[in-house]
């Protein structure tokens, strides 16, 4: 499904010139779930953006299923996101002024799904996650294990192929960090690709396979068994 | 989509209350100033408009120069009107219009005083459009004592509007027939008569004189005619028609008249200009200025702008706390013009809201601001024909204008800058935003020198020296009623205590009084390169004591000197235009009018030289005047010295009823000399109003945008607060970046409003002039007005707990 090779990234300011991703290569299947590690600062959300199309690589070639894309414009890589991609996000990214219901809405009104079928969608993917009964609350009204499975049911109420998760479980206590991992194996299971970043040994262990990062260059990969 | 646009910018507008609130009252109160100055801008630009015809209406004006005096009349010669309709084709009709000034009408018993009344020839309805609700337009003011009133008139003398046919007694003994009723004249017409009495009465009306000017004149031309045509036609018409009777008269051809260098030149002007651009003499009513057009819409387009401004300001600020929306919205997919439209349609709901609001405020105030700008501007029909799509125009192009900036600036955050928090850095450098501050407080001290200005000009003509005493001096205006016994009545005033001193005469200092002219020769060759044509006043002996006019040299009429009858009082500025250097002992030959020959001259000594005094706006420079010995009755002034004045007012009225059944009509001159300079009060107090207005709303914006700036450095202030700072330290570090824009604003501002208020006073003839106080006072004042408004934020802002702010992060 997804294939960079030697991937770089840089980021300058005034004097500086840092390397994020240094001439980085991987592969990811389809049907994998993929855990990156790294320390601070070596790399991982720069990958995350990247690989989410949410910002460019600087050298290197990024195919996505199939397409190269690594030269696509900000609007073509849009496209192909909001149809493709899911994203969950460490601090969940609720918009505050919107229900539990109209948040996960949100992703079928860009992508111009009508109105009778986001309902349907929208109430099947809240009865998967079992917050069907919050659908009318308010993100500052859910508790945090709450808030993230309505960031995940967002994150899949388009049937992405992919879903890019930065630490998810990063802001949660342990019982609804394990809740939340459950909920990514089955999506896993049911056939979406997940990449996620984690600081977390524990939450890496539900992957298949851990890519760990230093200094924007691969130094290690586990099969987990 | 766009359900969820409202939804979205609905609740998010709830969620913020007080930002909400800011925006919408500032909005709001912006709109409401700005329509409430376009109800009177439209009020102004409206005059004789009501009239269907009135681009086909023109008023024939003339300019004379005589010598090096010049004057502008409105007024032209009598046989003029029948004329033009004879000789020239296009001219399809023209009317005469001519002043009664005061006329008494009998009801039951009484005399009652009126006012408002004007001969008029027929054609009157003709030309203009007086819808006539009895009587036949056609033949109303066709026959001799005939009269039409208006509907209020006839109310207020019959109870009833139906009342052709009935006869009213004018002036003690002339019956006049009602021949029509016609509507109320309306509020935005140049004239405004309540009798309109046949000129067929008026036996001047029929002379052939062509050398006067005393008949306002209008033609009507025919469809498609060139008024430039008839325009350029008039004054060889007029040569053509008028030479003999020149020669005759003055003894030369106009050839010659002109190469003498004087001149008579007439004129059009298009009825549609007289109210803003006419203010010659013999006008039918006071005109006003369209400078005062322009000075209102500045001010309505300032305060729109500002309150422009502070939205875009707020809304801007503002995007700290709706980046992160942004940055999820742009992740699930929205594109750019997707979050466009939803900011766009977020401010254009505000203005919406504000639109109504200011709608409901603007109709609710308009009696109020009627009263306060002397109109009777009502919301009829014919406003909401402009003021809906004006209404619906503004919602749309003042939201899409307020909301552009926000909604652009909002909608190109990168989502992953924004997720990450890197927002801040962005958002602080605002290089627009100051921009705005300083555009909005340069208005703001644009408008306070101006208001400053305009309050000392007016504080200037009221308290200076005139030249005369008005305090304390009565005027009895209707003392012609006692005929030949005027003087009687005035020498019995004389007797009682508490009266200094009385003087019998119309002519009086004060601009609402009679004017009047004559021609004055420096010595028997009677060239008129040697004449002046100055003010021509008729006094009597007491009329410089009881005025209080000081003499710069010789003396005043003594009442004992037989020769003074043939003296005459000149003022410095008529020595000065004679060029005598020792005016005392000159002779001057006053013309009687007609022939230019010695025969018809009279011959005067000059006396005495007054001391200028201004009897005449201040608009204009004192005149030359000349005053002379001669029995006039139209009023009565008094200098009084009363303790109880109440107690003299009605010894002086029972004294009147002795003599007439006539009210005594009274008023005191310095009332007189209030009433003249009414309307600049009233510009003057509506520009300090909205001023004010357009501070407050400036303030609203500094005080949002403070409240943001503070909240934006919560964390920055925590940590100092941790480190050790004091709260003045940081109260003095908040107010400094806008004290800064403040100043910067000053800067620019003040050179611009010292060029523009310059001008303004150029329109007077006496005149204050800026001084460096007014600069200093409008410089202070933004200042002290934004160091307050930020004050409230940053105090708040330094007094947080720092912990809490340093815990959120």
């Amino acid at each position: 499904m997804i294939k960079i090779t030697n991937l770089e990234k840089f980021y300058r300011t005034e004097e500086v010139e840092t390397i994020a991703l240094n001439k980085l290569s991987m592969e990811v299947n389809t049907g994998e779930f993929v855990a990156i590690m790294g320390p601070s600062g070596c790399g991982k959300s720069t990958l995350l953006n990247i690989l989410g199309m949410l910002d460019d690589p600087d050298a290197g070639s990024y195919v996505f299923n199939g397409t190269e894309i690594a030269h696509f414009n900000e609007r073509k890589r849009a496209d192909l996101r909001k149809h493709n991609i899911g994203f969950v996000f460490q601090s969940f990214n609720l918009i505050d002024e919107l229900t539990v219901f109209e948040n996960v809405e949100l992703p079928l009104i860009y992508t111009g799904v009508s109105s009778a079928d986001r309902v349907k969608r929208v109430e099947e993917v809240l009865d998967k996650m079992q917050i069907m009964h919050r659908r009318n609350h308010y993100p500052q009204q859910l508790s945090g294990g709450q808030q993230q499975r309505v960031a995940i049911a967002r994150a899949v109420v388009n049937k992405p192929k992919l879903i890019l998760a930065d630490e998810p479980t990063g802001n949660l206590d342990s019982s609804n960090g394990n809740e939340v991992m459950e909920l990514l194996t089955d999506l896993n299971e049911q056939g979406t690709t997940i990449i996620m970043v984690t600081h977390s040994e524990h939450d890496a262990r539900y992957s298949h396979r851990i890519i760990r990062l230093l200094d924007g260059q691969t130094v290690m990969e586990n099969i987990m068994v | 989509m766009f359900k969820n646009y409202i939804k979205t910018a609905f609740r998010s507008l709830l969620k913020n209350k007080g930002f909400t609130a800011i925006n919408i009252l500032g909005l709001a109160l912006g709109l409401c100033a700005c329509l409430l100055i376009v109800f009177y801008v439209v009020d102004e630009l409206s005059y004789d408009r009501y009239n269907t015809k009135h681009d086909r209406i023109f008023r024939v004006n003339s300019d004379l120069k005589l010598g090096e005096n010049r004057k502008d009349y409105a007024v032209i010669m009598p046989p003029l009107a029948k004329t033009l309709i004879a000789e020239f084709p296009y001219v399809e009709d023209a009317v005469r219009v001519k002043n009664a000034y005061t006329i008494h009408v009998k009801k039951g018993d009484v005399n009652m005083v009126e006012s408002k009344a004007a001969f008029a020839d027929p054609s009157l309805f003709h030309v203009f459009t007086l819808p006539m609700l009895t009587g036949d337009a056609k033949t109303a003011l066709a026959e001799p004592n005939s009269l039409v009133l208006t509907e209020s008139t006839a109310v207020r003398y019959f109870g009833k509007t139906d009342v052709v046919g009935t006869t009213m007694t004018l002036n003690e003994n002339q019956n006049f027939k009602v021949t029509g009723v016609i509507k109320d004249l309306p509020k935005t017409s140049h004239f405004n008569f309540d009798f309109f009495l046949s000129m067929a009465t008026w036996e001047d009306s029929r002379s052939n004189a062509w050398l006067r000017n005393d008949y306002t004149t209008y033609v009507l031309l025919k469809d498609k005619a060139d008024a430039k045509k008839l325009s350029a036609s008039l004054n060889p018409f007029l040569y053509k028609v008028s030479g003999d009777q020149m020669k005759k008269e003055i003894g030369m051809s106009y050839n010659d008249f002109e190469k003498s260098g004087s001149y008579f030149r007439m004129d059009l002007i298009p009825l549609t200009d007289i109210h803003l651009k006419s203010n010659r003499i013999g006008e039918l009513g006071a005109n006003s200025t369209i400078q005062y057009v322009y000075i209102f819409s500045a001010i309505a387009i300032f305060i729109l702008l500002i309150a422009c401004v502070n939205f875009m300001n707020l809304s801007t600020a503002r995007s700290a706390n709706r980046a992160r929306e942004v940055g999820v919205r742009k992740v699930l997919g929205s594109s750019r013009s997707f979050l466009v439209a939803q900011f766009l349609s977020e401010s254009i709901m505000v203005t919406f809201f504000a639109t109504i609001i200011a709608l409901v405020f603007a109709v609710g105030l308009l009696p109020q601001f009627n009263q306060l700008a002397g109109k009777e501007m009502a919301v009829t029909s014919s406003t909401l024909i402009w003021l809906i799509p004006a209404a619906v125009f503004t919602v749309l192009f003042v939201g899409a204008l307020a909301g552009s900036y926000p909604a652009f600036f909002l909608s190109a955050f990168q989502p992953i800058e924004v997720l990450k928090g890197k927002l801040s850095a962005g958002f602080k450098g605002g290089g627009l935003r100051s921009f705005l501050v300083v555009f909005q407080f340069g208005i703001s001290v644009f408008l306070i020198m101006g208001t400053l200005v305009i309050k000392n000009q007016l504080n200037f003509i009221q308290t200076t020296n005139l030249g005369f005493n008005r305090d304390q001096v009565l005027v009895i205006q209707n003392a012609y009623e006692l005929n030949k016994e005027t003087k009687t009545f005035k020498n019995e005033l004389t007797q009682l205590p508490g009266v200094t001193s009385a003087t019998m005469t119309d002519f009086l200092p004060v601009s609402v009084n009679r004017r009047s002219t004559s021609i004055f020769f420096k010595d028997a060759t009677l060239d008129q390169k040697n004449s002046i044509f100055p003010q021509s006043w008729e006094v009597d002996t007491e009329w410089i004591p009881t005025l209080d006019i000081k003499m710069a040299a010789g003396r005043n009429f003594a009442a004992d000197r037989v020769s003074d009858s043939s003296a005459i009082i000149i003022n410095e500025a008529a020595a000065k235009f004679l060029g005598y250097k020792n005016a005392l002992g000159q002779t001057l030959y006053k013309s009687n009018g007609g022939k230019t020959e010695l025969s018809n001259t009279v011959k005067y000594e000059v006396i005495g030289v007054m001391k200028d005094f201004h009897y005449s706006s201040m608009h204009e420079k004192i005149e030359p005047l000349i005053i002379r010995l001669a029995e006039n009755n139209g009023s009565i002034s008094l200098r009084v010295n009363a303790s109880n004045l109440p107690a003299l007012m009605s010894q002086i009225k029972t004294k009147w009823a002795g003599f007439s059944p006539v009210q005594m009509n009274y008023s005191f001159m310095d009332q007189d000399f209030d009433a003249s300079y009414r309307s600049e009060q009233r510009v003057g107090t509506i520009f300090i109003i909205f001023t004010t207005l357009a501070i407050i709303i400036a303030c609203l914006g500094l005080f949002g945008l403070a409240a943001y700036a503070a909240e934006q450095r919560t964390k920055e202030i925590g940590i100092r607060k941790v480190l050790g700072a004091s709260v003045s330290a940081i109260v003095g570090m908040l107010s400094k970046d806008f004290v800064k824009l403040v100043v910067i604003s000053i800067v620019f501002a003040v050179p611009l409003a010292w060029y523009c208020m310059t001008l303004w006073l150029q329109d007077f003839a006496y005149r204050v002039n800026i001084q460096w106080w007014v600069v200093a006072v409008a410089g202070l004042a933004a200042i002290a007005i934004a160091v307050i408004t930020v004050s409230f934020q940053s105090v708040k802002a330094a007094l947080a707990n720092p912990v809490k702010s340093l815990k959120n992060e």
